[in-house]
Parts: structure tokens; C-alpha cells; sequence
């Protein structure tokens, strides 16, 4: 099969937000853990 | 240098490289030669998959470790990587849908890659379940450790099933198969979510020691009877 994909921003732009957001959470809530259970 | 000073120090590295290579990636690479845009995921999926199955391997390690020595140390950091992997795993099960829709035309299919890559995350969440169930230390050290070990022999069979079968995934990234233009962004975003993957991998394991020597040092106090009476109250 030949030819290039055309356009396709969105899913690149929705796979990164996604990714970095859900490493933000992640992150946010081992520090919320940490200092649970630090207390 | 304290933990948490590590813990700082590779998740502000891991960041600035990240933001270097996906910034690279996306703004200064030309579009891939037959997925066009589509194909700036590979600086993101690529390295998640890596730190997915790093961290398995770590928690595999770590299992070893706990069965051998039944030292405490090992079984907290087994829980950890499996943890830390489960977040890179799932996070590979949302990006390749939202990567083969454009360019394969569906979400999803019973493919060898996508399927034992399914196997694993449900394998690891197994083993995160039983330790949530099992509440005796020893024996939920063992018990999970070997649970830990069967899940693993899944993830090279994940990592070889594009060369063993039949695979409509992209076969296995190498060095040679990638133009240097974006080899560069590759490499660097590569390198960041491995030290992201570090730093979350040394918070996680501080939580676990931290809950740990609150279960050992003072353990949970019987609960109290709803009404307190005295001995000689007539």
C-alpha cells in the first residue's frame, strides 16, 4: 500500500496531552502518598 | 544525597531531556515518510514501552531477590516496579489505539503484539490485587514474588512476538531502521522517560518503605468495644 497519511495533529496532540497528563497525576499522587503516609 | 533529593534531582533531568526530545520531535523533525504526522508518536510510544517492560524486569529482579533472601528491601521495590510498569503499560495500551487508528484504520485487534501486551497488563494487575488482598507479610511476599515471576515470562514473549508471529505491528526499533534526523529525538526522549521512570520508580519505593515500617513499628491496635465498661461497675 502506498501514500501518506494526511493531517493527523489531533492524534498526536491527544496521545502526548494524555501521556503528560497522566505522568502529572501519577506523579502528584506518590507525593500525596508519600506525605499519607509519612504523617 | 537523601532519596528524595535523588528523586528530585533524575525527575527534573527526566523532564528537561523529555521536554527536549518530544519538543524535537515535534517541531523540528520532517513528518515520517509514510504516516506523515502520525508518526511523531514514535518519540513517545517507543521509550513508554521500554520503561514498561524495564520496569517488570526490575520487579522480576526484585522478586528473585525476595524469595532468596526474604529481605523486606526487595519485596518493596518489586511492588514498586510492577506499579511503575502498570502505569507505562496502560499508557502503551492508550497510545498505540490512538497511533493505529489514522494509520491502520482500527482501534484494535487480537494481533500477537497487542494481545500478550494485554496479557501483561492483566498478569501485573493480578499481582497488584493479591498483594492488596493478602495482608500477612510473609506470606504475601512470597505468594507475590512467584506470581511476579510467571507474570514476567510474558514480557519477552510481548518484546519477540512481532519477529515469532505474524504481527500487523511495526517489527522491533532498531538503531539501523531509524533515520538519524529522528533517531536524535528518539534517543533523548528515550533517555527522559527512563530517568522519569527512575524518579517514579524511588517515590513509589518511598511510600511502600514509608507504609511498611508503619504496618512493623506500630502495627493497626485492636479496635475498642463500641461501649467501655469497668470491672466493678455493679
Amino acid at each position: 500500500m502506498n501514500g501518506v497519511v494526511e493531517g493527523g495533529w489531533a492524534y498526536v496532540i491527544a496521545a502526548y496531552s494524555i501521556t503528560w497528563a497522566a505522568w502529572a497525576v501519577y506523579g502528584v499522587s506518590l507525593w500525596l502518598r508519600n506525605r499519607q503516609e509519612s504523617s | 544525597m537523601k532519596l528524595t533529593h535523588w528523586i528530585l534531582a533524575l525527575g527534573a533531568t527526566g523532564l528537561l531531556a523529555l521536554g527536549a526530545g518530544h519538543g524535537y520531535g515535534l517541531l523540528a523533525t520532517p513528518a515520517e515518510a509514510s504516516m506523515g504526522e502520525t508518526g511523531r508518536i514514535l518519540y513517545l510510544h517507543v521509550p513508554t514501552a521500554w520503561v514498561a517492560m524495564l520496569a517488570f524486569t526490575v520487579a522480576f529482579l526484585a522478586a528473585i531477590g525476595s524469595l532468596w533472601s526474604g529481605k523486606a528491601t526487595w519485596d518493596l521495590s518489586m511492588e514498586s516496579g510492577i506499579e511503575v510498569g502498570m502505569v507505562f503499560s496502560v499508557l502503551i495500551c492508550i497510545q498505540g489505539p490512538i497511533w493505529a487508528y489514522p494509520t491502520q484504520n482500527y482501534w484494535w485487534t487480537w494481533d500477537p503484539r497487542l494481545t500478550t501486551t494485554a496479557i501483561m497488563v492483566v498478569a501485573f494487575t493480578g499481582v497488584l490485587v493479591m498483594r492488596r488482598l493478602i495482608h500477612q507479610h510473609e506470606r504475601r511476599m512470597a505468594a507475590t514474588a512467584v506470581a511476579t515471576i510467571v507474570s514476567w515470562v510474558n514480557v519477552p514473549v510481548v518484546y519477540f512476538s512481532v519477529e515469532w508471529w505474524d504481527s500487523v505491528h511495526q517489527d522491533l526499533s532498531q538503531v539501523s531502521s531509524v533515520d538519524r534526523v529522528m533517531l536524535i529525538p528518539l534517543l533523548v526522549s528515550l533517555a527522559g522517560t527512563s530517568l522519569l521512570g527512575t524518579a517514579f520508580f524511588l517515590a513509589r519505593y518511598r511510600v511502600a518503605r514509608a507504609r511498611y515500617l508503619t504496618e512493623e513499628v506500630a502495627p493497626e491496635l485492636p479496635d475498642l468495644p463500641e461501649q467501655l465498661e469497668l470491672e466493678d461497675s455493679p
